[in-house]
């Protein structure tokens, strides 16, 4: 039986992504909460398979809780359920380790498709999606050049994750990639969670490498 | 200035070793220096000559030589004080001219002269005759035939003070006798022991018998040159004097102030020559004359060091300045208190010469110094200087020469005319650095100002683009708010409208609303973009909608990278034409293949979708419209917003083309500036019969 956190807000929202989530995980058990101090205490208690995470929220933004999921539960899978399609505010959430995203007004249909796909480990991507992470991986590589003995090691894409990234921020769709470059929907989608997954390490790495700037400045 | 390093210096170079080019340039340093300063020294040396010569000259112009005059040039000589001439014990003949002080040491009083004028070439003349004096310190008193003539003032002491004077009697025709004519001069002075100058120590120089005119000249001439040229010289002294001090108080120099006393000082010292009854004891005007000199020589040599300016502050210790200046205001009070002894002693000429020649050797010192340290700053007066100063010393040389009696000075006193010509030449110089201080002064006040406004106007440039910068901050963070507020209030209640409604066409439109909503957001806080990113997204989301739909797709994109830039209104706009044009593919036109091209022509500036579909066209309703449902309209307005256009071309069976040209931003910014022409880029062609609307 899957545990799944449902942080929304809005109460009827809440509802619906009830039913949603009801039909895409049939006789799991959902934990509904509306703020993010609720979802945090969750978090603690229960162990959770999926999380329905919503960013705009009263009492701060859902990627608080993404992070808090990914460092104390890191096989959850986080999804972001929001109103912003934008890559400002879906960037942070993939960062801290969210594994997709969903547009809370695509129909039932969509959403449950979208959501199912996730869940089975093929995350969505979008052009921009793609191009900030590009840009971030690029910026990485020339703040930190490859050194094989620093402390934290550096997270590198592989040539053939770039190359999905480069096609994706062409504006190829992954089906479409897939047939480019022989390969199956399933290998597409490895890439797509490995890129994910990469980007929230070296998130993860950078931050910790941030904060220890900043308490060598503090000491 | 011509400074003539250049010949020097590659002579020094070309002597000294390649390895050792400091001290090689050392060594070329110092022989510049030193061609400097021998070429200084040459040049005071040669105008201390001329000095010499000059001296001479005017001693020859002294003696005059006028062909009919008789010159007197033996007198039978008698020290007695009577009111007559009577042949004393000492009585005897001696050639003038003639100095007391070696015919008649220590006398104090008169002395007769008495002149036989036997020779009737002379007298005989018709016109009338004359008696010129060149000088007779410190006064005369002509007796003619016994008859009282002239006096050149007070006989008794203090005697009249006209030493530098000459006297002119004229002998009226009546006096004069066929035969013996005796002529007897009485002149009174003080021996050279109660004077402190030689030209003041009793004498009787050449006297000259001729007719009137001719001596009236050589009176003229000299009273010229010995009193009326000092006189002025002495007011156009006071007058540089009265300058520099002016300056020295507007600019606060020390040594305007210290060059004002000397020249004013030296002005006053002037009067010595001209102001024949002074009211005094003969001792003591003497010593009040001669006590002047310590102050003169103080302030001349405080002025020599100050001009030498800052660089001396590093040649001279501090301390040693100090210890100069006490020993120049010392010698202020020392040297009255000896001269008043030596007046006791009866040697107050020596003591006079002794302090002047410890003037001349501390005037000596400061201008050697002086030449030193401006030649080695290279300073651009330096001739001028040199010069000046050479001359300085040359005079003061013969100056000295003429006191201790090795050189004798007739009628013109070489001093009285040069010292003053050289104060008015450093005054000059003084007057021209004043006068370049002021115009550099002036130069940069006006530089400055230019800066100031410089500045003043980047200042108001760069607060302009601060509050430019301002306003924009506070538009974007005004539209983030009004975006987070769509978001917040708008979009949440339409995404309940979206998910709670019965009705399946409303939550439809809620939906779109939602879609708008979100794209007018982006149009309201987006970056602008690069046009091969916006039609990389474009392409993700049509090609996703239609594969979704079942529908075959056709992206062809421009190979290269466009790196033009593209705002967020036209992204945006552009967002809403292309979506509406696959909705209606999807929704109405049943096409199973559809083309999109996109191509940029950059030379145009504008960038052109084709949306080509294999579907059955738009159907042309009864009533004339064309789009009904398939929003035609909206895409075309939204295509004439943005100075665009959008055709349309379609025909029952053979599908519709879009051809959607719309300019890149460097176009869409010219455009903003004029309004855009009221029948817009928008038209529709139709083919196939269809009608324009």
């Amino acid at each position: 039986m899957k545990q799944i956190l449902l942080l929304e807000d809005l109460p009827e929202i809440r509802a619906w992504l009830k039913t949603l989530a009801v039909q895409v995980f049939p006789g799991a058990q959902i934990s509904e909460c509306s703020r993010i101090h609720d979802a945090l205490e969750l978090v603690n208690a229960v162990r959770f398979d999926v999380a329905m995470v919503d960013l705009g929220l009263p009492d701060g933004s859902g990627v608080e809780v993404v992070q808090a999921l990914r460092e104390k539960q890191p096989d959850v899978q986080s999804v972001v359920v929001t109103i912003h399609d934008d890559d400002d505010h879906l960037f942070p959430a993939l960062q801290a380790g969210a594994f997709g995203y969903l547009l809370k007004e695509q129909s039932r249909e969509q959403l449950a498709e979208q959501l199912q796909r996730i869940a089975q480990g093929e995350p969505p991507l979008s052009p921009s999606i793609a191009r900030r992470v590009i840009q971030y991986f690029t910026a990485q590589a020339r703040l930190q050049p490859p050194q094989p003995d620093t402390v934290t090691p550096h997270v590198q894409l592989t040539d053939r994750e770039n190359e999905v990234l480069l096609r994706v921020a062409k504006g190829f769709t992954l089906p479409e990639i897939g047939q480019q470059l022989n390969l199956s929907r399933h290998t597409i989608a490895d890439y797509v969670k490995q890129i994910y997954r990469k980007l929230n390490v070296s998130s993860r790495a950078e931050a910790a490498l941030e904060a220890q700037r900043l308490g060598l400045f503090r000491r | 200035m011509a400074w003539g390093f250049g010949r020097s210096g590659s002579e020094g170079g070309s002597t000294a070793p390649v390895a050792a080019e400091g001290s090689a340039r050392e060594a070329q340093r110092r022989a510049n220096w030193l061609w400097i300063a021998l070429s200084g020294l040459a040049l005071a040396v040669g105008l201390g000559l001329l000095m010499l010569a000059l001296n001479r000259e005017t001693a020859k112009l002294g003696r005059g030589d006028v062909p009919t005059a008789q010159v007197l040039t033996q007198a039978l000589v008698s020290e007695v004080d009577g009111p007559a001439f009577t042949e004393g014990p000492g009585a005897r003949v001696l050639r003038l001219p003639d100095e007391w002080s070696q015919t008649h040491p220590g006398r104090h009083g008169a002395v007769w002269y008495r002149f036989k004028l036997n020779a009737p070439g002379s007298l005989s003349r018709s016109d009338v005759q004359a008696i010129y004096i060149e000088r007779a310190c410190s006064n005369v008193q002509a007796i003619f035939n016994g008859q009282p003539l002239y006096d050149g003032g007070r006989m008794t002491e203090p005697y009249a003070r006209n030493c530098l004077k000459a006297h002119l009697v004229v002998l009226p025709a009546a006096l004069v006798r066929p035969g013996d004519n005796q002529l007897d001069l009485r002149v009174v002075g003080y021996p050279l022991s109660e004077v402190t100058a030689r030209q003041r120590a009793a004498m009787l120089g050449a006297v000259t018998v001729g007719p009137l005119d001719e001596m009236r000249q050589l009176y003229d001439d000299q009273i010229f040159w010995g009193l009326t040229v000092s006189q002025v010289l002495a007011g156009v002294l006071g007058v540089l004097g009265l300058f520099a001090l002016g300056m020295a108080w507007v600019r606060r120099l020390v040594y305007l102030l210290h060059f004002g006393l000397l020249t004013m000082g030296w002005a006053l010292l002037g009067a010595r020559l001209w102001m024949a009854e002074a009211l005094l004891p003969n001792a003591a005007l003497e010593v009040v004359i001669a006590m002047m000199f310590a102050p003169l020589t103080g302030v001349a040599i405080k002025f020599l060091l100050g001009y030498a300016g800052s660089s001396l502050r590093r040649a001279i210790q501090l301390r040693h300045e100090d210890w100069i200046d006490r020993v120049l205001w010392g010698q202020c009070v020392l040297m009255p208190l000896t001269l008043i002894a030596g007046l006791g002693f009866n040697v107050l000429f020596d003591v006079a010469r002794a302090w002047y020649v410890v003037f001349a050797l501390q005037v000596f010192a400061a201008v050697g110094l002086f030449l030193w340290l401006a030649g080695r700053e290279r300073r651009p007066e330096y001739w001028l200087m040199s010069g000046t100063l050479g001359v300085v010393s040359a005079v003061v040389g013969i100056e000295l020469s003429y006191q201790a009696g090795w050189v004798r000075m007739w009628g013109v006193h070489i001093t009285h005319l040069v010292m003053p010509l050289l104060y008015a030449a450093v005054a000059v110089r003084l007057i021209q650095v004043y006068a370049q201080a002021l115009q550099t002064a002036e130069g940069a006040r006006k530089q400055l100002e230019r800066r100031v406004q410089e500045i003043s106007a980047e200042i108001e440039r760069n607060f302009n683009q601060i509050a430019e910068l301002r306003v924009e901050q506070i538009a974007e963070k005004e539209r983030k708010r009004i975006a987070a507020d769509l978001h917040d209030d708008l979009g949440a209640k339409l995404l309940t409208i979206v998910h709670t409604a019965d009705n399946d066409r409303i939550s439809t439109l809620a939906r779109e609303a939602l879609e708008e909503m979100r794209l007018s957001v982006r149009g309201l806080t987006g970056r602008p973009m690069v046009l091969s990113d916006a039609l990389a997204d474009w392409r993700a989301e049509v090609v996703s909608r239609l594969g979704q739909a079942g529908i075959e797709c056709e992206w062809r994109n421009p190979n290269d990278i466009i790196e033009e830039p593209l705002s967020s209104r036209t992204y945006v706009q552009t967002t809403r034409i292309l979506r509406e044009a696959v909705s209606n593919i999807i929704k109405h036109s049943g096409a199973s293949h559809v083309i999109i091209a996109a191509e940029v022509n950059l030379e145009h500036h504008d960038f052109v979708l084709v949306i080509q579909d294999n579907g059955k066209g738009i159907p042309l309703e009864l009533d004339g419209r064309l789009d009904r449902g398939h929003g035609m309209t909206s895409m075309k307005h939204r295509a004439k917003q943005l100075s665009g256009q959008c055709l349309v071309e379609s025909g029952p069976g053979f599908g519709t083309i879009i051809r959607l040209t719309l300019p890149l931003e460097i176009a869409t910014m010219q455009q903003a500036m004029v309004p855009p022409p009221a029948s817009g880029g928008s038209a529709v062609s139709m083919g196939g019969g269809a009608r324009a609307r």
